[in-house]
């Protein structure tokens, strides 16, 4: 028995109150957990994947031999980095979105999430918008520096927003499922490798629809990936190469339908608790 | 206690100058360590280079282009397989000696009667062998989508061995060096795939600007992407001698700089 403690003046106990939502805790797992986590290590989670994402515009610009740019209004580098930047921001989304439930999950530290006051509707939401936000974070850091170099006119800034928006959500959501689902770092990896490496780059990041072979062109309409890139890459640049409004629809109604199972894998606690 | 009468008395184990069977021992347990894994670390970058063989074939091979007076990507598939197997034997050496000392059971390696050469030639002969394993498998699967043809089967096998070796020893040098994962990240993400992408996998060096073609003579990773390249397709950017004796004489140089790394201890012993 510590003396001290009857000596202390302390106000009651109440319990806190809150209304439907609990916003501080909520703020506190977006901030905290997501967000000052993946800039404490930005060497690693921001510079590798912009520098790796100018090697990618560098490379492509060397290797064209002049001649054979995608379309006729635009010049490479100009279809090129619309869809790098998409696909940079969410990939870094569902990595970091994966990578933080798998740690939380192999420390032990997610028994924290899960005992503090917050409904798996506010889990769900605090974790994918903190992925989210660090996949928009490195997107717009590439976006300022490839504007140094190239041109980009941004014909319509609010649809870019709304699908960048879309597209980091989207693969948050993915990275949040596939770290539910892993149980160890092989699964995380595989998924990286087998799931989201061909969504990214048959997407038409680096070639335009007409390149396709005749009969694959499914492959890429049925890639929500195209249609985040080619949404956003019609956001900056006007070229577009299929339907935008479909491919809203598209991004939008996955994201809900992934966004409904998260919420079902954390209230029913699959792999989650035991 | 129990004393059984029939054992012999234990006398230490003679061995000669090369401890034989532990540098095996060494060895063994370095490929298992990547076929354990083999999904992640053979699969892998098989569909991972695969898929960069299709973007860029689609992105740039179009209307029957020429690079090096061959089709695109009879020029990309070459340096393609070398990408994958330097970024590979770089990922085994450092990953095996970086988490051996994060998890503190690099004492097992440093414990034995092994002598620093022995472990040099041990872990990176793993990197070697994971390097060229990839590089077989990653030719395996595109063969079924590039015509690939042998020229000089002398060249593929030099390179293939020699680049794996120098990646295998940057590897082992920088998992030594490093103290944090993000330490050998940066080093994968600002050098070893920066030097893989820019070095001539994808582009003929005569498109680099005049005053950029220092990239390339003195890059080791120019010079072998390049040989390699030249046992396939029988053409080359660069003096097939000067690539030949460059990439032995870094190694020697890499080699004894593990060598001098491990016998002081840097960062290995406290």
């Amino acid at each position: 028995m510590s003396l001290g403690a009857t000596k202390e003046v302390s106000k009651p106990r109440t319990i806190r109150q809150y209304g439907a939502i609990n916003w501080r805790g909520l703020w506190a797992l977006y901030s905290r957990k997501a967000v000052l986590r993946f800039l404490r290590y930005g060497l690693e989670s921001i510079a590798g994947p912009v520098a790796s994402s100018c090697i990618f515009v560098l490379v492509f610009v060397l290797a064209l031999d002049g001649g054979t740019a995608m379309s006729p209004d635009l010049t490479l580098a100009q279809f090129v980095v619309p869809g790098i930047v998409m696909f940079t921001l969410a990939h870094v989304a569902f990595d970091s979105a994966a990578v933080m439930i798998i740690h939380d999950k192999q420390d032990g530290v997610i028994q924290d999430v899960l005992m503090a006051p917050l409904t798996p509707l506010e889990i769900v939401i605090g974790y994918s918008l903190g992925a989210a936000t660090n996949g928009l974070l490195t997107g717009g850091i590439l976006l300022v520096i490839f504007s140094v170099f190239i041109d980009l006119p941004f014909i319509n800034p609010l649809m870019a927003i709304g699908f960048a928006l879309g597209g980091t959500l989207l693969f948050a959501m993915v990275g949040m499922i596939v770290g539910i689902w892993s149980e160890r770092w092989d699964h995380f990896s595989a998924a990286e490798t087998f799931l989201v490496m061909p969504l990214g780059l048959l997407s038409g990041t680096f070639f335009s629809l007409e390149r396709v072979p005749g009969g694959f062109e499914w492959l890429l309409l049925g890639n929500p990936m195209f249609h985040a890139i080619n949404g956003f890459r019609a956001a900056v640049t006007g070229h577009s190469d299929a339907s935008i409004w479909s491919g809203a629809l598209l991004i939008t109604g996955l994201t809900v339908i992934l966004a409904l199972t998260t919420w079902r894998l954390f209230a029913v606690g699959y792999r989650i608790k035991a | 206690m129990q004393s059984s009468p029939t054992t012999k008395p234990l006398s230490p184990r003679k061995m000669g100058v090369i401890n034989g069977r532990g540098l095996w021992t060494l060895y063994v347990k370095e490929v298992r360590r990547f076929m354990n894994v083999f999904s992640q670390t053979l699969l892998a970058p098989m569909v991972t280079t695969l898929l960069f063989l299709a973007v860029f074939a689609l992105a740039l091979g179009g209307g029957g282009r020429q690079v090096g007076g061959v089709d695109y990507i009879l020029f990309l598939g070459p340096g393609l397989i070398m990408m994958s197997m330097v970024q590979n034997a770089f990922a085994n050496t450092s990953s095996s000696i970086l988490i051996a000392k994060v998890q503190g059971n690099i004492v097992d390696l440093l414990m034995p009667p092994l002598s620093p050469a022995e472990l040099v030639i041990g872990v990176a002969g793993g990197g070697v062998t994971r390097g060229v394993m990839v590089g077989f498998v990653v030719a395996l699967g595109m063969s079924i989508f590039v015509p690939l043809s042998i020229h000089n089967a002398g060249f593929i096998l030099w390179h293939a061995i020699n680049a794996s070796l120098m990646l295998a020893l940057l590897g082992l040098i920088g998992g030594i060096w490093a103290e944090k994962f993000d330490h050998i990240a940066a080093v994968t993400n600002f050098i070893i795939t920066p030097f893989s992408f820019l070095s001539g996998t994808f582009y003929s060096i005569e498109r680099l600007p005049e005053n950029w073609r220092f990239i390339a003579d003195f890059n080791p990773f120019f010079y072998m992407i390049d040989g390699f390249r030249y046992g396939f397709i029988g053409h080359a950017d660069s003096s097939l001698a000067v690539g030949f004796f460059l990439v032995l004489i870094v190694n020697i140089g890499l080699g004894f700089t593990a060598h001098r790394m491990i016998s002081t201890g840097y960062r290995l012993k406290a």
